[in-house]
C-alpha cells in the first residue's frame, strides 16, 4: 500500500486500525492526511468510531458471585473424575479379561490348536473388551450432560 | 513446588510448565485467570449461560489434558480460545439439529421453549435499547463476521492476537474487520428504519 495516495477503499480499512489503535505512526499520518481532504471518508470515520464505542458501552450481564467461586472446584471435579474414570476402566478391563481368560482357558491351552489362532483369539477378546468399557463410558458421560434429550421423547 | 495461585508474579509459562510437571494447583492460576474472558467468549457464542458455563469449565479441563502439548512459546489463551470454540460451536450445531428435529415433529411448545432461551438478549446485556439493538445487529451477521467483532470488541485481543485465534494471516485482521463492522452498521441501520 502506498501510504502517500490512499485511496477511499484503502482508507476505510486503515480506519480500523486507527479507532483500534493498531497503526504505526507512518499509517496514521496518511490517513489522517485522506481524512482531512475527503468528506465520505471523514464520514465513515465517525460512523465507526460511533459504532466501537457503542459496542464497547454493551454491558454485559454480571454472573452472580457465587458462581466464580465454584468455577475453579467444578473444573477440578471434571479433572479429577477423569483420574477415576481411567482407573475404574483399568480395573474393569482387568476383570473381564480375567473373566474371559478363564473361560476360554482350555481352547488357549490346548497346544493342539494353532498358536495364531490362540494368539488371535486373545487379542480379539482384549479389542472388544476395552471397546466395550469405553463405549459404557461414553453412554454414562453423554446421558448425563445431556439436557436437550429430554426434550426428544 | 508449592505454588500460591494468588501469587500475580506467576508467568502463563511458568504455570503451565509446572502444570506440564503435574501440577494440578498450577492450572488453578490459569483458570482463576482466564475464567470470565472464557465465559464471557463463550456466552456471546451460546447466548445461554449455563451452557456457557459448563462449556466454559469443559474447556478448561480438556486445554489441562492436552497442555502438554502445548508449546510453551505460544500465547495460551489463544490457544485455549480454539479449543473452547469448537466445544462451542459442536454445541450449537447439534442444539440445532435438534430444535430442528422437534420442528419437524412438531412439538411446538420445546420449539418455542428452545427458540426463546435461544434469542433471548436479555439474558446477556444490561437492558438498554441501543445494547439490544446492536446485538440483534450482531446476530444477523454471519458466524466469521460476528466473531471476529467480538474478539475485538469484548475480549478485547489485539490483531495479531485475533490473527492467532483464528487462524488468518495478521494482514488481512484489518480488512475483515473492516467489512465485518461495514455489515453491523448497514444491518443496525435497517433494524431502525423498522
Ligand atoms: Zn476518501
Amino acid at each position: 500500500m502506498n501510504y502517500n495516495k490512499l485511496t477511499c477503499e484503502d482508507a476505510q480499512v486503515l480506519i480500523m486500525g486507527l479507532i483500534d489503535g493498531e497503526l504505526t505512526s507512518e499509517q496514521q499520518e496518511s490517513l489522517k492526511k485522506h481524512i482531512d481532504s475527503c468528506s465520505s471518508c471523514r464520514e465513515q470515520y465517525e460512523l465507526f468510531s460511533k459504532l466501537k464505542e457503542e459496542t464497547l458501552n454493551m454491558k454485559l450481564k454480571p454472573l452472580p458471585e457465587m458462581y466464580w467461586d465454584e468455577y475453579w472446584t467444578h473444573v477440578y471435579n471434571k479433572i479429577e473424575r477423569r483420574a477415576g474414570w481411567i482407573f475404574i476402566s483399568i480395573g474393569l478391563i482387568l476383570i473381564v479379561s480375567f473373566g474371559f481368560y478363564e473361560f476360554v482357558k482350555d481352547f488357549l491351552m490346548n497346544s493342539t490348536q494353532p498358536l495364531i489362532l490362540r494368539a488371535g483369539v486373545s487379542v480379539l477378546g482384549i479389542g472388544i473388551i476395552i471397546t466395550g468399557i469405553s463405549v459404557l463410558r461414553e453412554k454414562l458421560m453423554v446421558r448425563k450432560k445431556d439436557k436437550y434429550r429430554s426434550i426428544l421423547r | 513446588m508449592v505454588i500460591n495461585w494468588k501469587e500475580q508474579m506467576l508467568t502463563d509459562k511458568d504455570a503451565i510448565l509446572a502444570c506440564q510437571s503435574g501440577n494440578t494447583e498450577a492450572f488453578r492460576h490459569l483458570v482463576e485467570k482466564y475464567k470470565t474472558r472464557a465465559y464471557y467468549s463463550a456466552l456471546l457464542l451460546t447466548k445461554n449461560s449455563e451452557d456457557a458455563l459448563d462449556l466454559s469449565q469443559d474447556a478448561f479441563f480438556r486445554a489441562f489434558r492436552s497442555l502438554n502439548r502445548f508449546d510453551t512459546s505460544k500465547n495460551f489463551y489463544t490457544w485455549f480460545y480454539k479449543i473452547l470454540r469448537n466445544l462451542c460451536i459442536n454445541h450449537i450445531h447439534r442444539r440445532e439439529k435438534i430444535v430442528q428435529m422437534v420442528h419437524d415433529d412438531d412439538g411446538a411448545d420445546a420449539f418455542d421453549r428452545l427458540e426463546h432461551e435461544d434469542k433471548n438478549p436479555e439474558e446477556i446485556f444490561e437492558e438498554n435499547e441501543r445494547s439490544q439493538m446492536l446485538w440483534a445487529g450482531l446476530n444477523k451477521l454471519k458466524e466469521t463476521d460476528r466473531e471476529i467483532i467480538l474478539l475485538k470488541e469484548f475480549d478485547d485481543m489485539s490483531y495479531q492476537e485475533i490473527a492467532d485465534a483464528l487462524g488468518i494471516p495478521v494482514g488481512s485482521v484489518m480488512s475483515r474487520l473492516f467489512y465485518a463492522r461495514k455489515r453491523l452498521l448497514k444491518e443496525v441501520e435497517s433494524l431502525n428504519e423498522l
